[in-house]
Formats: structure tokens, sequence, C-alpha cells
């Protein structure tokens, strides 16, 4: 082990005046708090979806694959979509998203290609592992199969989520997400207030969030 | 970008703040405070304080156990596949750096806002090395064009009017800027997404690290963080020793309390989780991440009983945001890049008494900061031993104050002291003051005492309340009107 590792431990254990080994106190009672409880399920996904708008970003409830279909078909139009990348999860797949893609003339990059051409992409899709209400954030993981750079690089975010995935608070997320590599939790579309404390939206992630609820049968 | 200074003069840095810095400051200050205070509103107060008290308990938690935890984080990142490294001062992390660095043939770096690379003031180091490094926080890329460091921890450029900045765009980057936020903002889009793709390193901090499963912790609003942390193949994280905190339980408290204090908001817009690089050749993101632990005088910090709570600190900006004398001078006049009444005590502590001695005494001891600090870091208490110790020394720093004023304060403490002394000094002051009281008041002194007057009157020296307290009548008598009621 390094020399300056050494150092700095030795540095520590001498500012307590203890050596290695001391025994570590539990994690005082006070530090905890409680989470939140929740109310009905309807009222928590409304309660998301207003925090959403809160936060400039958009949301939809979709109740089939038809509906969801017009959808796509909407914003490929409103944005001026020629290129996405999409995650792959089975979940991706049963609600045929790349396919949906593909029938609007709609080019899919693998989220692996080269990323100068993922960054050239106008949308990414990505499902949702966890939401929160009060807070109106989406928590998202990382594996092969949810690619992190799909809900950073593209303009437009798509974000496809289940009702199913609402958590009452940081609690329950953090027991779901902390065995994860990554994971971001996401409020709104890129902000940034530094110029005069303007409000501008889009500064490096998308400059727009979409958050459709997926409540097909 | 900003070097540590040889010495802080606090007062002259004020006469050098130029005559908009107090508008601009206290616009922002007073919009980040309202903010705020709407939402601890919404959460009520009682709910507030016990999160404030949940927060203090378990951050003085972690740094009573620092290296326990510290050892926790170490092994846990090591197991996801990250690289640990320690630095016991700014040279070594710079060095760390510059290797990891030269190994990848790194000719361009992005980097996150960290207040940790500000402090080992690692630019330099990266520009003189050859390596373009490049700020992609919106306002820490704005002054950096600049060639200045940041006047504010959470909005470094906020002094900078939308026409200063288009002509900065307009002479650095070559373009037509309008005088327009918006179009600002999307021109530094535009130009930092080239670098982001083109950077073979991405450098950030990080504002937790978490023992348990050795996740750094990064709390941001823009992306650029997401982008440095994502994008280019090797991500570098320098991080404070005393950022480490237990476990995610931890995270439920420190992050409400975060967001809210800093900018007002609920949850920043992107905060990032990151345990090692990406587990699976299939997946995006860097091939190869770094942590780089920095010491840099915290664990001499950590010495001193009654300095420790400094290392609480989650840098959310809200004590600058209150302070009246942030408020009138804004950042650049503590000449360290972190400002503010938590700049203040952590600066004086890591560069020394004979470095950054005028910094205790730049502040009004108001207490504004404490009340409103989401940790409750006892921050007057800190700088009162801290004025201690530039005066007279502690058990960690020698005196560096001048040797007339320690003299002044030991002859003060005897004469306080010593009541047959402290009668005499007062009967000489009434004496001697005398011939320049104008009505209860001394409008002018002889030097050095006119640095007073210069600005403002001097009350004149009353010494009477040993007259007075002789002359009260007996207990149980008739009271004055204003002595307090029993």
């Amino acid at each position: 082990m390094s020399q300056a590792r050494e150092e700095i431990l030795g540095k520590l254990r001498q500012a307590y005046g203890r050596g290695p080994g001391a025994p570590v106190a539990n994690i005082p009672p006070t530090a905890r708090i409680v989470p939140r409880t929740t109310a009905a399920p309807e009222t928590e996904l409304a309660q998301l979806l207003t925090e959403i708008g809160k936060l400039s970003g958009v949301t939809r409830r979709v109740a089939s694959m038809d509906g969801f279909r017009a959808a796509l078909a909407d914003l490929v139009r409103a944005e001026g979509v020629k290129r996405a990348t999409c995650w792959t999860t089975p979940e991706m797949d049963a609600w045929g998203v790349a396919a949906a893609l593909q029938a609007l003339d709609v080019e899919i990059v693998p989220a692996d290609a080269d990323k100068y051409l993922v960054a050239a992409c106008e949308l990414g899709v990505t499902g949702v592992d966890a939401a929160l209400p009060e807070t109106g954030t989406l928590a998202l993981t990382s594996s092969p199969d949810r690619p992190r750079v799909a809900s950073l690089l593209p303009r437009v975010h798509l974000a496809l989520l289940r009702p199913a995935v609402l958590r009452p608070d940081l609690h329950q997320v953090f027991a779901e997400t902390q065995a994860a590599g990554y994971s971001v939790l996401i409020s709104g579309p890129s902000r940034t207030a530094d110029i005069e404390l303007t409000l501008t939206l889009g500064v490096h992630g998308p400059k727009s969030l979409y958050v459709w609820v997926m409540e097909m049968a | 970008m900003s070097q540590v200074p040889t010495t802080i003069d606090f007062r002259r840095n004020t006469q050098a703040v130029p005559a908009q810095m107090p508008a601009a400051v206290q616009k922002a200050t007073a919009k980040f405070l309202g903010n705020r205070a709407v939402l601890v509103e919404a959460l009520g107060n009682e709910y507030w304080q016990t999160l404030r008290q949940a927060g203090h308990d378990i951050r003085l938690h972690a740094i009573t156990h620092i290296e326990h935890y510290l050892e926790k984080a170490e092994a846990a990142v090591t197991r996801a596949g990250g690289q640990v490294h320690w630095a016991r001062d700014a040279e070594e992390a710079r060095r760390i750096l510059l290797d990891i660095a030269a190994r990848h043939r790194v000719k361009l770096a992005v980097k996150g806002k960290s207040m940790a690379t500000e402090e080992i003031g690692l630019n330099h180091a990266l520009e003189a090395a050859g390596i373009r490094v490049l700020e992609t926080d919106l306002g820490e890329y704005i002054v950096q064009l600049k060639g200045v460091g940041p006047a504010h921890i959470v909005v470094p450029a906020f002094h900078l009017s939308k026409e200063e900045i288009a002509a900065l765009f307009h002479e650095k980057l070559g373009v037509d800027a309008p005088a327009e936020a918006e179009k600002l903002t999307q021109i530094a889009r535009m130009k930092l997404r080239e670098e982001f793709l083109s950077a073979e390193m991405g450098i950030s901090g990080g504002n937790f690290l978490v023992a348990d499963t050795g996740t750094i912790v990064t709390v941001t609003n823009e992306g650029n963080g997401r982008m440095c942390t994502t994008v280019p193949p090797v991500h570098v994280a320098v991080v404070g020793i005393d950022k480490v905190v237990p476990d995610w339980e931890s995270l439920t408290v420190l992050l409400k309390l975060l967001a809210r204090s800093a900018t007002g908001q609920k949850l920043s817009c992107y905060t990032q989780f990151i345990s090692g690089p990406p587990r699976s050749a299939a997946e995006t993101g860097p091939r190869e991440m770094h942590l780089i632990l920095l010491d840099n005088g915290r664990s001499r910090i950590l010495k001193t009983p009654a300095c420790r709570e400094t290392l609480l600190c989650i840098r959310c900006g809200a004590c600058l945001n209150i302070c009246p004398v942030y408020n009138n001078v804004g950042g650049y006049a503590y000449g360290y890049p972190i400002s503010g009444p938590t700049g203040v005590i952590f600066a004086s502590q890591i560069l020394g008494p004979k470095v950054a001695g005028a910094l205790p005494f730049a502040s009004t001891l108001c207490g504004a900061c404490n009340e409103i600090c989401p940790v409750k870091i006892p921050i007057t208490q800190i700088l009162l031993h801290l004025r201690r110790r530039v005066v007279e020394g502690d058990e960690t720093e020698d005196a560096a104050a001048p040797h007339s004023l320690r003299l002044g304060a030991q002859v003060g403490a005897v004469a306080i002291g010593t009541p047959g002394l402290y009668r005499l000094g007062s009967e000489l002051l009434k004496r001697l003051q005398a011939p320049f009281v104008r009505g209860g008041w001394m409008p002018r002194l002889p030097a050095p005492l006119n640095r007073w007057t210069m600005s403002r009157p001097f009350p004149a020296f009353a010494a009477d309340f040993r007259q007075w307290w002789r002359d009260r009548p007996a207990a149980g008598g008739k009271r004055g009107n204003n002595e307090p009621g029993a």
C-alpha cells in the first residue's frame, strides 16, 4: 500500500488519538429520517406528472399501443427526429419502440455506435427504473441494455414509465438502485441559470424531456 | 485557474471590488434565498429542523470515524474496478492526475465544476504540462474564458452581465453572440459538445463518497457533469477525504438538504451515482475510473476539536448567500476559490494563519450563517477560535498577528482581568478622550485609530457601569426603567 495512504490514515487516527481498528460507534438514530408516506396510486401519479410539468417536462398518459404509436408520430414530427438511440430492454421490445420509430422513417443508432453518431441523434428513448412523485424525479440505472448516453446526448429525451415504478421516497429508490454500477436521478431537462440568473434549458443535456406513462395492459 | 496566494489581504481585496459587484451579488443571493425559503416553508420548519439535525449528525458521525469509512470506500471502489489514489497535498494530487493523463496521452481534458480541483490549482498544472483543460459548467466556462476564478461556489459568473459575456464570446471564441442568455447558452453548448466528444479524459469532483458501495455522487444541473463522467474514455474524480458518508441512507438526508439550500430546488436536475467503471464491455461509459482522495490539510483541521465541524460542509453556498459581508464584496475579495463564511473557516485552516490570517476577521460574527447552515456548522464559534489562533497561536499553529497586536491584546487581557487596573484604565480613558468628544461621539481620532473614524464616528467611552451598579437602588427598592423585569 502507498506511503501516502498510510500517512493520511495515520494522521487521521492521530487527530482523534486512537490506533488502527478502533471501535466505530453506531450511527445515531437522530441521523436517520422517516421516509415520506404515500397517498393512493392515482394521487401519486398525478403528483408526479404535476411536478415534472413544473420542471418544464412534458407528460402524457398512454393507454393503448395505437395511442403510443400515434403519440410517437406526433413527437417525431414536432421535434424533427431523423435518428434515435434507444434502450433495448425487454420492456422496450414489448412496446415495439424501435420498430415503431423505424416505421416513421427514423434511423435507429445503437448506443455503442461511434459517440459522434449517438450525439447526432435528435431523440433518446429510455425506460424508467423508479420515479419519485414529490420531486418529479426519474431514476435510471445503467447496464448493457440501458445505455447511459441515451438519456444524455440526444437533444430530446423520451422516458417511458410504468405506473408500477413509482416509489414513495429516496429510501426505496436507493434500496433498489444502490447495487447498480451507475444510476442517475433526473429531475426535468438540463438547465442553467448561470447567465444573469435567467433559466435556460438544454445547456449540455437534453433540451426537452418527455415523460409518458405507459398504462396499456 | 485559481492559484494559491502567498498572503490574502482581505482589506485590500475589498477595495478592488468592482462597483457593480454588490448589486449583482445581492440580486443572485436574494433569488436563491427566496427560492430556498419557499421550499423550506413547504416542508414545514419543524421537519426542516429535524432534517438539519440529521444532516449534522450523519456528517459528524462520518468525520468522527473518517479513516474507517475511507478504508471501506477504498475497498468498495477497488472491488467495483476503480483505482484509488491517496494524495497528501495539492502537489501530490496534481502529480497523480498528470501521471494518469500522460499514460493515456491526454491532449484535452474536460472538467465538471469541482472546488477540490480549484483548491489544488489543477488547471495550471495541466496547462503547464501541455494539456488543454476546459471548464464545462457554463459559469466556470465563462470565468475561465475571462481568465479569473469563480465568484460564487454555485454560480461562478453571476457578476457578469450578458453584454459582457457576449463581448467575451466574441473576443475569445470569434462568434457573433447576441446578448441573450438563451443564445449564449446555445453557443456554449455547441462549442463544448465538440470538446466533450474529443476529450480523452473527464475530470469531476464529488459531492459525496458513499463508503458502503464506493459510490461517487455528483449533483449538477446542466448535464456537463454527466458528460465529463460518461463520454471520455477515462474518468478521474478528485474528492476531499471529508466527503465520505457511511451509506445510502445518509444520502436520503443530505440530498434533501443540499439542493434546497443551494439553489432552492427540491433535487438538482441530475444527481449521479458512480460506482466504478461500467461492469461490462457492452455497457457505455468510461473504460477506466480513478478516484483521488485528497487530504491537503484536512487531517490537520481534525486535530483541533473546536474546528472539526468545518469539515461537515456540503458546499451548498447558503452561508454565502445570507452573509452580510459576502453580499457586499462578492467572492473574489476572499482570495480563495471557496468564499463566504464556509470559505473563511476552510481556507484559513488549509492555508494557515500566515497566508490567510486576515480571513477569520472578514466576518461580522452576526451568526446568520449558523442559522442557515443545513448541517448546523457552528461557523462563528470556529471563527472565534481561528481569530484567537491568529493572534495567540494554538496547538496546531503559531501566532501570525503582528507583535504589537499580540502585545495590545495581552495588555488588554491583563487590564480587564485586574479590577484595580481596569478602574484606573477607564478613568484614564475618560480623560484622554475628552478633547475628541463632540456630543457623545468622537468624529475624528489620531492615527492609527483614524482608520475607524475615516468612515464613521466612534462612540464616546462612558465607563460608568461600576458607578451605576454602586448607585443603583438596593434590592427590593424601586427599579429603573431599563432594568430587566423580575
